[in-house]
């Protein structure tokens, strides 16, 4: 079987990978796709305890958080659609009219 | 002895055992079934514009939740012998859930009678207020969460909405510029959320917040790091909700962008809803991280936070051209004062129900004075005459009573002895002081002078300044508008003698988590 | 019952203040009849109170509770009297002097033909009733309020004649000075309210008795996370900045001599039974307080000596009579301090009672001499009026007598008493007091000598101008007061002869040390000393070293005088100043202490609102500074909204790892 600590190592790198790709990209396509994996980052810690607790709570919850995800990505996929209308890009750094 | 505990007292027997035990989540069931009606009705006569329609079933909806909710509160549901729980314990009412869903219900309330003239001529009323509902309807079911599943979904169902809402006016550029910016922070700091609750899952087994307090009971030592992440990362998750520093940056924008009734509405009752929840979890869940060994000390995490928050939200407030901005930044330092009933928790401490109990009061009494004050630029908005300090110059000759009650709104939240604000300010601060923690309320205390100077400016403008000839605009009275306007100003004058009962409610409430 | 009417003693010159201000125009003397019956009621149920104490002890009552609060610790806000042999004992000094002080404008103000009278009765009343309310205060926030009111009055009076350049200029001087200091009070007043939860003088939980308490760890109070020692020092030195506004002590010394604008009967009130009295009267009031305090009461003394001895010296070289009284005022007030933070209680008291007298004596006597000069107050045009006005000479000359200290009159008793506390405290293993003592010993012959400096300038020689040559008389109104002072300063000493006591053997003639021990428990001169933190040391036996030290202080008070005697009681004298060469200016310019604020106040504004800055005083300026700093801080601050939302996700990041990091660290998560 393999150690808890592996799964933690495992979802913790998902996690910096995602936040890495937050910070560095302009288009909000990756951002979103970014935020993604580090909520799935959560998803392997969840399943991987739930397996190690001996209980369904984890991999019920991760359900959850896939469905939520997508619900987030249905509306962040309307907000960057009127970005685009208005701003004629998909570029987070456009927006920035508002400052200070 | 308070009118309320009278009634308590009287009620020996709880609502709950005449009704069934279901009947406790009447506020939350409410709620959604007018989401619901509102969607029927769009569904049913489609393309109408039927903005009357649905304000006047929004308002009822919203209206029949906060009368349940007080009825509740003052027959004693949840609170004489004990909360009840549902659904497993995923579900908890309490003294503390009905308290908050006052707060919402009421801001929501509000809101929606000032959107009516906010809204005329818009088209997709339908959607503007069945979004509004169901925002209402995520922060009901944070208030009574009692798992951090339910955390983390209702948390989620807040969320959402809100961004659309944010994003509402679709062609204004502001709008959408904040609905993105509000989104993007908020899905990765739900991301953090996540994380955090996953780690608190790996070292306890479970999400109910009873069970992750048992599995805290025997200390973290050797997953104090993991555990300590993870309740950090949850901390941020609640932060970014209360808009307190660092995860406060959307707030600046999204209360500047969005539609005003929309902003009164986020930075009134979305914070509250970010704080009841992070009490409860706090409170009922880490409680036991704060002497383990080693500690993992939260409040001293929170205490920081607080403090950076109000320096930075007074401070930044100070110096802005935007009355609209200006409230942005002041809501945050008041989410500031707001985390002092976190941060001056202690591990058993005698004066954790107090100082809770005065952070939740001075919520209730921000949730009507903010709300106002939003509404007062709504109404300003509504007539076009401008954002800036200049813009609102002389209005008092054009609009004197909802100048008034803006009045009345800014020298209660810069906490002048007049209005509601004085006691819930004062409240916090001396029980901070009382339970130790007397340089935070040094810090809330030098802000809160510093925050008279920009709240006054408001005043200067309207009563003082004399009009510089962009006033001729104003040539309707928005009925809706002036009433939720007047509405608040009464509540937050009345505020200061029913004080004292707001306080022991609040204070019973919040000492019931740490019985 | 006399204690029942001690509210009466307060409110019968408040009952004054309301009628000369609203009915003196229609009234003869302009108030001043009511004013001189109101303040004489006061003083006869004084002594009633004061013969009442003596029978059947010390009388508290809390009057009414105006504020009380709710929550853990339920606050109450009292208005109270606290009648025990000290306040008894200030009563009927402040009652006498406003008395002598209201009979004696009758001759000052009336009979000179100003206009305002009523104005000004109506300041003294309130004057003298805010006086009186702080004496009978129960607890500190009340003594607080009316400390507050005598600031305030002293105001108005030093202000009454508004219409020239000098007296608005002097009044905003001694409000903002003042008021400068109180702000440390109050933050004092707050500070012991949160400690103690309470500010009551008397009683088992009262602030004093809890904090000997707390510092003998029978009791715990919140002393916010300082040692108790160390936290009630700091609330002590809080309280004092109020007392060294208000006593004029160094550094806050510089409204004094300005306040002397006013008209000299009010000079005469302020220096010697109100205002400046106010400051170490509260000292005393809460000295169980201070007496916990090592330190504090070090500084206290250090304080004192220094201003004994700093103020004297500026007096030396001043040419108006009122300016060497005022001086003289400031440093007898550094003798009070310094006996009080050398552990002398009882000392203090004898001087600030020794004091009131001959001080009250020495300025209605200048204002005698002022009225004859016609309002010219330059002692350089005075000379030979001596034989022109006998009363107020004979009576002046007492009163120096006493000021300077020559046995056997009243002030040589008193200052003896607290060079004495000095010595013995410092022989005592506390070198620091001793150094105190030196100051006080060496401000002796100053004292001596500008004081007969002044008296041989006004009444000796010749006349040197034609108004000295012909005097305009006074009146009965004149006399009557000086002549009762004048008795007080040579006999007052009686009440307190502790050395003779000492030095004879006999038993039972302290009657001051007796009378101050009839107080409530710890409120009584014997439990001041027994929680003192000094023990007494002596050269040879106790009685050996109170002839050394009175033989010391004396000898040097006579070398003063003669040295006065030998340089200005002649026909013709001249100014010696020269002789100081480059120390006459910079005793003249007071050490050039105002121009030294000046220079500050220049400094730390920007340089073209210089003139209307200052006008507006210190802490206006700290005011607009901290405003312009946080506003600068605040366009500072609001540009981490930088508008871009990725640095938004790279700063919330950035925030969460440092807390992360900070936390984990100290916490020690990851061992």
């Amino acid at each position: 079987m393999v150690p808890a600590q592996y799964y933690l190592l495992l979802s913790a790198a998902v996690f910096c990978i995602g936040l890495f790709g937050v910070l560095t990209r302009d288009n909000a396509l990756y951002f979103l796709m970014s935020v993604e994996l580090m909520l799935n980052a959560a998803n392997i810690n969840f399943v991987a305890f739930s397996l190690f607790w001996g209980n369904l709570t984890g991999q019920t919850f991760a359900l959850f958080v896939i469905a939520l995800a997508a619900a987030e990505v249905a509306i962040g996929i309307g907000i960057i659609l009127v970005l685009y209308r208005n701003f004629g890009s998909v570029s987070v750094t456009d927006a920035a009219t508002m400052r200070w | 002895m308070s009118a309320v505990s009278i009634v308590n007292a009287a009620a020996a027997a709880p609502l709950q055992v005449v009704l069934p035990e279901w009947t406790a989540i009447a506020p939350v069931l409410i709620l959604a079934l007018t989401g619901l009606l509102l969607l029927t009705i769009d569904a049913i006569w489609p393309g109408r514009n039927g903005n009357t329609t649905f304000a006047f079933v929004s308002a009822l909806g919203s209206l029949a939740a906060l009368t349940v909710t007080v009825w509740y509160l003052v027959a004693g549901t949840g609170q004489v012998g004990g909360s009840i729980t549902l659904f497993s314990e995923a579900i908890v009412v309490d003294g503390m859930a009905l308290f908050f869903t006052a707060i919402f219900t009421s801001v929501a309330a509000l809101v929606v009678v000032a959107s009516h003239d906010y809204l005329a001529g818009h088209e997709n009323a339908a959607s503007y207020y069945s979004l509004l509902m169901f925002a209402t309807l995520g922060m009901a079911l944070m208030a009574v969460s009692n798992s951090l599943a339910t955390v983390f979904v209702s948390l989620e169902m807040a969320s959402l909405p809100s961004y659309a809402l944010v994003g509402f006016l679709k062609k204004n550029r502001g709008s959408v510029e904040s609905s993105l910016k509000y989104f993007l922070i908020g899905a990765l700091s739900s991301a953090v959320f996540a994380f955090g609750i996953s780690l608190v899952y790996a070292v306890t087994g479970s999400l109910l917040l009873s069970e992750v307090a048992a599995g805290f009971d025997d200390g973290v030592a050797g997953f104090a790091g993991v555990a300590g992440i993870g309740v950090l990362m949850i901390a941020g998750g609640f932060a970014y909700k209360t808009a307190s520093v660092p995860f406060h940056f959307w707030a600046p924008e999204a209360y500047e962008g969005a539609p005003a009734p929309i902003s009164a509405f986020l930075s009134s009752a979305s914070k509250a809803a970010g704080f009841v929840v992070a009490f409860r979890v706090f409170s009922t869940s880490f409680m036991p991280l704060l002497d383990a060994t080693p500690a993992i000390d939260w409040a001293l995490a929170f205490a920081v936070l607080a403090v950076v928050t109000m320096v930075l939200g007074n401070f930044a407030a100070a110096t802005q051209e935007n009355v609209k901005r200006m409230l942005a930044y002041s809501s945050i330092g008041h989410a500031g004062y707001a985390l002092i009933g976190l941060a001056a928790l202690t591990a058993g401490g005698p004066h954790n129900g107090d100082v809770m109990g005065a952070a939740m009061a001075h919520l209730l009494i921000y949730g009507f004075m903010n709300t106002g004050a939003f509404l007062f630029i709504a109404m300003v908005e509504y007539w076009g005459v401008g954002r800036t300090f200049e813009d609102y110059a002389g209005l008092s000759t054009k609009a004197p009573f909802a100048s008034l009650a803006m009045a009345v709104f800014m020298f209660s939240l810069a906490g002048l002895p007049v209005f509601g604000g004085f006691f819930s300010k004062y409240a916090l601060f001396a029980s901070a002081v009382s339970a130790g923690f007397w340089w935070l309320a040094a810090v809330g205390a030098i802000t809160s002078a510093l925050s008279l100077y920009y709240y006054s400016r408001v005043v200067k403008a309207l009563w003082i300044e004399q009009p510089n000839g962009n006033l001729d605009a104003i040539d309707s009275k928005p009925t809706g508008l002036y009433a939720a306007v007047i509405f608040a100003a009464v509540a937050t004058v009345l505020l200061l003698p029913g004080f004292p009962i707001a306080l022991e409610t609040a204070e019973a409430a919040a000492s019931a988590l740490f019985a | 019952m006399a204690f029942e009417y001690v509210p009466a003693i307060v409110l019968l010159p408040f009952l004054s203040f309301v009628i000369a201000l609203f009915a003196g125009k229609y009234l003869p003397k302009g108030g001043a009849l009511a004013g001189i019956a109101a303040t004489a009621g006061s003083l006869l149920l004084s002594i009633w109170a004061f013969l009442t104490v003596r029978s059947q002890g010390a009388y508290q009552e809390t009057i009414y509770t105006w504020a009380s609060g709710f929550g853990e610790q339920p606050w109450e806000l009292t208005f109270g009297v606290l009648i025990d042999p000290l306040s008894a004992m200030m009563l009927v000094i402040v009652t006498l002097i406003a008395t002598l002080v209201h009979v004696f404008s009758l001759g000052y103000m009336n009979d000179e033909g100003e206009t305002g009278l009523p104005r000004y009765y109506a300041g003294l009343g309130l004057f003298t009733a805010s006086m009186l309310g702080f004496v009978v205060a129960d607890n500190l926030l009340m003594a607080f309020m009316f400390f507050e009111l005598v600031g305030l009055c002293s105001y108005l009076l030093i202000g009454f004649w508004f219409r020239e350049d000098g007296p608005p200029s002097a009044a905003k001087k001694a409000f903002l000075v003042t008021r400068f200091g109180d702000y440390f009070f109050l933050i004092g007043v707050v500070a012991v309210f949160s400690t103690f939860g309470t500010a009551a003088f008397v009683g088992a939980e009262s602030f004093p008795v809890l904090a000997e308490e707390a510092v003998a760890g029978d009791v715990t109070v919140n002393t916010f996370g300082f040692d108790p020692t160390t936290w009630f020092t700091i609330v002590g030195l809080l309280v004092l900045g109020g007392v060294v506004g208000k006593s004029a002590q160094f550094p806050l010394h510089t409204w004094l001599p300005d306040a002397m604008e006013g008209p000299t009967p009010v000079s005469a009130l302020i220096h010697a039974a109100t205002m400046v009295a106010a400051g170490v009267y509260l000292v005393a009031r809460m000295y169980g307080f201070y007496a916990v305090s090592p330190t504090a009461l070090a500084i206290i003394a250090f304080i004192g000596g220094f201003t004994a001895l700093f103020a004297a010296t500026m007096g030396v070289v001043k040419r108006e009579i009122k300016q060497v009284l005022a001086y003289s005022t400031i440093s007898q007030y550094g003798y009070m301090m310094l006996a009080l933070g050398a552990g002398g209680y009882v000392a203090a008291t004898f001087h600030l009672m020794t004091h009131a007298f001959f001080k009250a004596l020495l300025f209605l006597g200048a204002g005698s001499v002022i009225i004859a000069m016609h309002h010219n107050e330059n002692m350089w045009d005075m000379g030979g009026l001596k034989d022109k006005m006998p009363v107020t000479y004979w009576t002046f000359l007492a009163g120096s007598l006493a000021l300077a200290g020559i046995f056997p009159f009243s002030g040589f008793w008193s200052k003896d008493e607290v060079l004495y506390e000095a010595l013995i405290h410092g022989l005592g293993g506390s070198p620091l007091l001793l150094g105190a003592y030196a100051m006080g010993l060496l401000a002796v012959p100053v004292t001596a000598f500008y004081t007969f400096r002044m008296v041989y300038l006004t009444f000796h020689g010749e006349p040197r101008t034609d108004t000295a040559r012909n005097p305009e008389p006074v009146r009965w109104n004149v006399k009557f007061p000086l002549s009762v002072l004048g008795v007080l300063a040579v006999v007052a000493g009686l009440v307190n002869m502790v050395p003779v006591q000492k030095v004879l053997g006999l038993e039972g003639i302290d009657y001051l040390h007796q009378w101050l021990d009839q107080s409530f428990d710890p409120l009584t001169a014997h439990h001041y000393a027994e929680v003192s933190p000094y023990s007494s040391g002596y050269i040879g036996g106790e009685a050996t070293t109170v002839l050394v030290g009175a033989a010391v202080s004396l000898g040097l008070a006579l070398a003063g005088l003669l040295l006065a005697t030998y340089l200005y009681n002649v026909a013709e004298p001249t100014e010696h100043t020269a002789k100081l060469g480059a120390i006459k200016d910079v005793l003249y310019n007071n050490y050039y202490q105002d121009e030294f604020q000046v220079w500050i106040a220049n400094r730390t504004q920007s340089v073209a609102s210089v003139a209307d800055t200052f006008d507006q005083g210190v802490i206006d300026g700290v005011v607009n500074g901290v405003s312009s700093v946080s506003l600068f801080s605040g366009s500072r601050v609001r540009r981490i909204q930088t508008g871009v939302v990725t640095n938004y996700a790279a700063l919330l990041t950035l925030g969460l790892t440092a807390l992360l990091l900070a936390f984990g660290l100290l916490g020690g998560w990851f061992l």
